[in-house]
């Protein structure tokens, strides 16, 4: 039996459908006679304003993954020619192209429609790959955006004009046609309306991680995700955030910790290994080991102080993404290293993990070099644990394990 | 007078130590591990107890180690072997700041300082190239055993590439050249060098400058420690018995954890 008590949040219980209602709106959407995008990047706001329901790639992944469906669609993938150490993500979504022109029965919780349109907001470069191979599986209409990423500020105002000018040029016009309407550029406003109220709630219940010890962890932000993100703009955004940030609140004054007792507070880089969650958390509790803060999870709208909701739409959605998103934090040598070690004061982080995923060479970089400098700067040691996102090939728990026991007792060694 | 044991439990082997609290090791074991981890664990246990003239009720407190940790009910505790082969190290060799542990299913390597405390550690992927594993998959595939491929090594006039990372292309390249007759001993420098070249990219910004010593059952091959010394410039320490440097690093945590009661 484990000496640690991980308290659940009743909160994070009501995700589970909030989500499923989305991805079975999306899949029932053609029998509604709406229309259907499919896109990666962070541009999906734009067909939600046209009243299309769409699919976030990302966020499709992480919900195929979490429930438990992800490692059909990749093997059917591979059984299509896929390599098996592409992208996990984009192997999902070829597996369910696939699927669906080769008439292969999938779950049907996971089943995604036909889309109208195929948007590749391109943020790396498998992903202008992603929407050729599905446009060669699926041959519907693809238009991209291209994100790339900033090395230095100077750069932040011609990349905002780059992606500003597609958008206008490009994206939209593509929606219009094929919902043979003009752009809404109201409802975007809406939507950016209630993202900015649901991402500063956000950034309150942030605020209960620093607590030592914190009443909520990374885990619970992770699956709290979408409300922030693909959910954008929808009705129960800020209900959740506010039932969320009620129930810390209660924690903090009555001082429940999540995980009790709260051994050790560390930092989590790069993706969420969405399909082993529960995996993860368990391997964690048994530590003490409670993962607060990290660079991936804290991009979805950092500032929404700033999110202009009175002005152009579309301009201020482009600077939520670059002047005050996660693309210039993540991306700029300036900004990237110090972020972290701010992190490692501000939320008392005790060591550093390093998810390196296997099939996404974006997030696994330098993650020696970034453990060094901060252990210079901080003093606290890390490590690199390698593993998937949702392919349960690429995860082996007994090395996963050994890793996070080992960075466990370094953390103890040094407190003595 | 007081006793410690140490159980690491490898996926090739499980090795067991006993120490009494003079810090003299006065019974050892090693057993293959096999798949039952537990009964190896056991076995193990019950024959360094045999070797020191013990009963497993003489002992104070027991650490078990290495990837069947959490199989051995009769531990006290659990520790993994990255702090085991720290400890264990240190021990040996004081002066040391380094420690690269081949093992069975990994290799690490494994910044400490002067009390043997780990500092930073990293590992090979899951990957079998870089381990004990590999090495018996070649030796295998050259029909000889460890101890002979070392001894062929150092016979070797030509330098062969096994360029490949995968055990099992490794195999395949290794079987090709073979057919394209090259000599054995070329091959068995070949697949040292290999090994040595995947460890050195992973161990190279650790050691550097320091006092290394090399754990585990590979550096019981002679052929090896010379392959590896040589690509990583340095000279390394190597115990008597490399591949108990875990247990006995267990032991030592044992005795700590028991005075610290």
């Amino acid at each position: 039996m484990s000496e640690y008590k991980l308290n659940r949040l009743e909160t994070t219980k009501l995700i589970g459908n909030i989500v499923d209602k989305h991805w079975a709106s999306l899949r029932h959407a053609k029998e509604n006679g709406e229309k259907v995008a499919w896109c990666s990047g962070p541009v999906f706001a734009f067909p939600y304003a046209m009243d299309m329901k769409c699919h976030f790639m990302a966020g499709y992944s992480a919900y195929a993954g979490g429930r438990g469906a992800a490692q059909q669609l990749l093997e059917i993938a591979e059984e299509d020619g896929e390599l098996i150490d592409a992208c996990s993500y984009h192997k999902l979504h070829m597996g369910m192209a696939a699927a669906m022109r080769k008439n292969i029965p999938v779950r049907k919780d996971v089943i995604l429609p036909l889309p109208d349109l195929l948007i590749s907001g391109r943020l790396c470069p498998e992903m202008s790959h992603y929407a050729e191979g599905l446009y060669r599986k699926m041959g519907v209409r693809v238009t991209g955006v291209d994100v790339p990423p900033p090395h230095q500020k100077s750069e932040i105002k011609y990349f905002e004009k780059y992606v500003e000018r597609q958008i206008r040029e490009s994206l939209i016009p593509a929606l219009e046609e094929v919902c043979g309407k003009p752009f809404n550029y109201d409802r975007l406003t809406e939507i950016l309306i209630v993202l900015k109220e649901t991402a500063m709630l956000r950034n309150e219940c942030w605020e209960y991680l620093k607590l030592k010890p914190s009443p909520w962890t990374l885990w619970d932000y992770g699956v709290s995700i979408a409300p922030v993100f693909y959910l954008m703009g929808s009705p129960e955004a800020v209900p959740y955030y506010k039932k969320l940030k009620a129930e810390l609140a209660d924690r903090a004054a009555k001082k429940i910790a999540a995980l009790e007792p709260e051994k050790s507070r560390v930092y989590w880089d790069g993706w969420l290994p969405w399909a082993f969650l529960g995996k993860f958390s368990r391997i964690m509790c048994k530590l003490g080991m409670v993962p607060l803060v990290g660079r991936y999870p804290w991009e979805f709208f950092p500032h929404p102080e700033t999110i202009d909701t009175e002005g152009d739409p579309v301009a201020s959605f482009v600077k939520q993404v670059y002047s005050n998103g996660g693309q210039a934090k993540d991306n700029m040598p300036s900004l990237n290293l110090p972020v972290i070690q701010n992190w490692v004061e501000d939320y008392k982080i005790d060591g550093l993990i390093m998810f390196s995923s296997k099939s996404c060479r974006m997030w696994n970089l330098g993650h020696n070099d970034f453990i060094a400098a901060i252990e210079r700067q901080n003093g606290i040691p890390g490590v690199v644990i390698e593993g998937d996102m949702v392919d349960t090939r690429m995860n082996s728990f007994a090395q996963i394990e050994t890793r996070l026991e080992a960075l466990a007792e370094m953390i103890e060694a040094r407190k003595e | 007078m007081l006793y410690f044991a140490g159980i690491d439990i490898g996926s090739l082997c499980t090795k067991s130590l006993i120490l009494n609290e003079d810090d003299a090791i006065i019974g050892t074991s090693i057993k293959r591990s096999g798949a039952a981890y537990r009964g190896a664990g056991e076995d193990a246990l019950n024959a360094a107890l045999k070797d020191a003239n013990l009963k497993s009720e003489d002992l104070n407190y027991i650490i078990s180690t290495g990837y069947g940790r959490s199989r051995i009910p009769i531990a006290d505790e659990q520790i993994t072997e990255i702090t085991c082969h720290a400890r264990g190290s240190s021990f040996i060799f004081p002066e040391a700041r380094a420690v690269i542990d081949i093992g069975g299913q990994d290799s690490k390597v494994i910044e400490i300082n002067s009390k043997g405390r780990v500092l930073k550690f990293v590992m090979n992927d899951k990957c079998a190239a870089g381990t004990g594993r590999f090495l018996e998959v070649m030796a295998g595939s050259l029909d000889i055993d460890l101890e002979q491929m070392s001894e062929l090594a150092k016979q070797s006039k030509k330098e062969v590439q096994i360029s490949s990372m995968c055990t099992v292309f490794a195999e395949s390249e290794v079987i090709s050249l073979f057919a394209g007759g090259t000599e054995k001993a070329e091959i068995a420098s070949g697949i040292y060098r290999a090994i040595a070249r995947r460890v050195t990219g992973l161990a190279s910004h650790i050691v550097s400058g320091k006092k290394v010593t090399m754990t585990g059952g590979v550096a019981k091959s002679k052929g090896m420690v010379w392959a590896l010394s040589k690509k990583l410039k340095t000279e390394l320490l190597v115990a008597d018995d490399p591949q108990i440097i875990g247990a006995l690093g267990a032991a030592l945590i044992a005795k700590t954890k028991f005075n610290n009661l």
